[in-house]
Parts: structure tokens; sequence; C-alpha cells
């Protein structure tokens, strides 16, 4: 196999993602490491979507390189996008499917043959069990939510996506998520987490880049970032104060 | 045949079993309604046309309006769906090239169009008894007018960005095209200018290749209507690859 034992889980080089006149993802150099768990952040419209997009094969990025765990993902995208899960922000569902179907197709398309047995155990993972037999239009939001992790884990990608995972999700789900993200990254799956919830971030990420207007200001381990307030300042602040340097660099340039 | 083509392909045809009133039953029942009327309740009324009682002279023609308007609506409205819904992130993070998605939706396409097409035809032989002159025109054209117009339907879909884009090819393209081909009539019963205006109708080949295959009568010759269906396989084949290729209207 082509990719290298020790290359990044994934490496991005000079990604460039324009629509007509905007730039939405603007030279970005990024590189995650094997086996951690990356937080994304920015503000809304920052690009992290668009660069998820790019990476999961949603999007085409208008110029520069993107190799997960050392493949192309344009070049030898079967390769690269086998590695790959994606829960994205939206929620969807297909309405003709139960879960436990849901979750067998889904690894079917990942190039899986479908496993009964593992999809009843990642059910029972994310508490669906109960519903695995149910038309998915018929689950709660946060059902809904749980749903999509477990179909992002039915082939076993070894880096995951998790774009705003516990956006609307009550307080419990949201400790339950974290338990089995974290449960993940000891499995050894790299995690690429974007979230609004900054104490998420704070809570889980072994590493935090911030992404401003497609432009990634900074990328630090979390205890430097947090270093930076002299730690007595939260996640939210120290991502607060880099924002508005961004904004006041720009305006001196 | 690779695991993602196998699943996408055993997805879409659970898909339309599962709602095989809607999708199987209900246009059996249309179609055999038009038969009834057309061909059972008027037809004994109308002459022979080509030697053929009116009665058997329309099933071919509602056999492949079952065939057209199924194959159509079942990879237009599933891939129009999925983009509406989101569900195509599924499609488009998945391993999956172009051909392989383009085989998988028009071959479950064309098993929808297939037992459709085969149920309206054994309906009508409860009425007329059992015959088909050329079985190898007839698996010709089954096969190429539901590749051709499952192919239709995914470019419909691409295009669509609203249901109201989706419903102009049933209402305005493939209804008026259907009905004029000579699913009711034969073109040679029609005056000019309308005889030859309506050789430039693709249906008017399809409907004839079957009729050829089903009833040996054909207002065209039928290498004609094979050369015409089959131009149009290639071509369409080609043309959808390449759009399903670049992610046209799918991948931002």
């Amino acid at each position: 196999m082509p990719g290298a034992v020790s290359a990044p889980a994934l490496r991005c080089n000079q990604v460039v993602k324009r629509f007509k006149n905007f730039v939405a993802v603007d030279g970005v150099d990024l590189e995650v490491r094997a086996g951690e768990i990356f937080a994304l952040l920015g503000p809304n419209g920052a690009g992290k979507t668009t660069l998820i997009g790019c990476i999961t094969g949603l999007s085409r990025a208008t110029s520069g390189t993107i190799e997960v765990f050392g493949h192309d993902v344009v070049r030898e995208f079967r390769t690269a996008r086998r590695l790959v899960g994606l829960v994205p922000q939206e929620i969807t569902y297909d309405p003709f499917f139960t879960p436990v179907e849901a979750l067998m197709i889904q690894s079917g398309l990942m190039g899986v043959p479908p496993d009964r047995a593992r999809a009843e155990s990642l059910l029972a993972t994310f508490s669906l069990s109960d519903h695995k037999d149910a038309y998915t239009r018929n689950l709660s939001g946060g059902m809904k939510r749980r749903l999509l992790i477990a179909k992002a884990l039915m082939h076993a990608p070894k880096l995951l996506f998790l774009d705003e995972p516990t956006a609307g999700v009550d307080v419990e789900l949201r400790k339950e998520l974290w338990r089995e993200v974290r449960r993940l990254r000891d499995a050894g799956t790299t995690i690429v987490l974007t979230t609004h919830y900054l104490e998420e971030a704070e809570e889980l990420a072994d590493r935090i880049g911030i992404l401003r207007k497609g432009k990634l200001l900074v990328v630090e381990d979390r205890a430097t970032m947090m270093a930076r307030g002299g730690g007595a300042q939260s996640l939210e602040q120290i991502f607060v104060d880099l924002i508005n340097a961004g904004e006041v660099t720009e305006a001196v340039r | 045949m690779s695991v993602a083509l196998r699943s996408l392909l055993a997805k879409e045809v659970r898909r339309f079993s599962k709602v095989w009133v809607q999708t199987v039953f209900s246009p059996l029942i249309t179609t055999s309604l038009y038969f009834l009327v057309f061909g059972v309740a008027l037809g004994s009324r109308l002459q022979e046309i080509d030697g053929v009682p009116y009665i058997e002279f329309v099933i071919p023609g509602l056999v492949m309006l079952g065939i057209i308007s199924n194959s159509f609506l079942n990879t237009a409205s599933s891939l129009f769906q999925a983009k509406i819904n989101g569900t195509i992130v599924d499609l488009l993070v998945a391993p999956i090239g172009a051909a392989e998605i383009l085989i998988a939706y028009v071959a479950a396409a064309m098993l929808r169009a297939s037992i459709v097409g085969s149920l309206v035809y054994l309906v009508a032989c409860l009425f007329t008894g059992f015959r088909v002159e050329h079985p190898g025109w007839v698996l010709f054209f089954l096969f190429g007018v539901s590749a051709t117009f499952a192919m239709l339907g995914i470019l419909a879909a691409l295009w669509s960005e609203k249901f109201d884009h989706l419903s102009i090819f049933p209402n305005f393209v493939l209804t008026p095209m259907t009905f004029l081909g000579g699913v009711f009539y034969s073109v040679d019963m029609l005056p000019e200018p309308w005889n030859q205006v309506s050789r430039a109708n693709p249906v008017l080949y399809m409907v004839n290749g079957l009729r050829h295959g089903l009833l040996g009568i054909s207002d065209v010759p039928v290498l004609h209507s094979a050369a015409f269906v089959g131009v149009l396989v290639l071509v369409l084949g080609f043309v959808t690859a390449r759009l399903l290729h670049s992610g046209w209207k799918l991948r931002t």
C-alpha cells in the first residue's frame, strides 16, 4: 500500500476553495496526527464545513492537495474515502429505511460487506436497539443524530469527521457522545471535530485549530492554547481574543 | 461486482419494493385502465390495423408506456429525493465511481420497468391471449428503452433544484411524447404533415420496435428503431457518466 504507515491522518497542502468571487477556504495548510482528537473551531462562515467537504468528497478543492493517511483524496479517492467517516452537520435520513437497514446499506456503500451483528452492536452503543426496526422518520432528533454517528462508524473508519455532532443535543446525550468520542480515540480512531460549544473542544481536543474567513489562524495543542490566557481564561475568551486579533491584523493591513 | 455497487443496487431495489403499491401496483392499475377503456370498450368498434384487432394493437404501446414512465420515475425520484433530503451525502462520501452509480441506478430502474411492463402485458393477455412474434426484439426494446429513460431520469434529477423542475419532464415531455408516439394509433393514419412530424418523435420508434417484437407489425423498419435506441443508450450513457463523474449539481 503506497500510503506510508507514518503518514499523518490528514495533510492539507495549500487548499483553496473558491465559489465564484468568494474564497471559502484560503490556502489552508494542516496536518492532523494519527490517533488524536483535533478540534477545528471558527465562527459561522469560517470555512470549517467547506474544508471538511473538500476532504470527504462533498466538494472539490479549487486548488491544493489533500491526503488521508498518505492517499490523495482525488487520485486515490477509493482508498482515501474508505478510511474516512463523516457525521454531517445537518440531520439527514432516508425515510424508506429502518436504522438497522440504514447501517447495513451505509456499510456496503463504503465498500465493507454489511454485517448485521456489527450494526446491532453499534445501535446498542448509541441506545437505539429498541428502535432498530422503526422507520427512521419516527425517531426523535437526538436519536437521528446518534444514528448518523453510528452510520459513520459502520465501516470502522480510521479518520472520523464530526461536524457539530452535538448541535441541538441535550446535556446528557452530549456527555454520552463525549464518552464515545474518547473511547473511539482510545481505540485508535483519529477524530476531527467542529463545534460551536467551546467547552466541548476544551473537554475533548488534543489539539485545536482556529479558522477564520477561510484562513487557519492558529494550530496549537490544548495546553498551549489554554496557557495563552495565563491559565485563567476559558477557551471561549481565548477564542474571541484570537478572532478579534485576526480582525485587527486584517484592518492594519 | 464491487460491494459498493451491489449495495447501491440492493438499496435502490429495496426502495421501490418497500412502496410497491405506489411503484408497481399503481402503474399497473393505471395502464390496465387505459387497456380496458381503449382496448376492450372502444376497441371492438374500431377497425383492424395492419390486420391486427385494435385491442391487440394497443398492447405494445401500453406496455411501453409503463416501461417509459416507471424507468424514468425510479431514477428521477430516488436521486432527486436524496438531493433534497440530504442523504446524497451518503453516496458522495462513498468510495464508489460514477460508472458504478450509473449502473446501480439504471439496473434498479430497468428491473422496476420490466416488472411493470410484464405485469401490464400479462393483464392484457387475459383478454387477447399470449402472442410474442420476436422475443429477442421484445427483450432488446424492453432493456434498451428502460435504460434510456432511467438515464434521462438521472439527468432530470441532477438538473432539478425543486419539485416544479422535476415535474416538467413527466407532465410536459414524457406524456405528450408517449401519447403522440403511436401508442393508440398507427402514424400511417395521420395526414401530412403530422405523419412526418410524428416520425421525429423518439417514442414512436420505441413503441413500434416493441410492436414488431410482440405482433410482427410496425410503422417503421425495426432496424431503424433498434439503431435509434442503441445510439440513445450509448450517447446518454456517456453523457450521464461524465456528469456524475464531474459531480454536476451534486458536489459543490
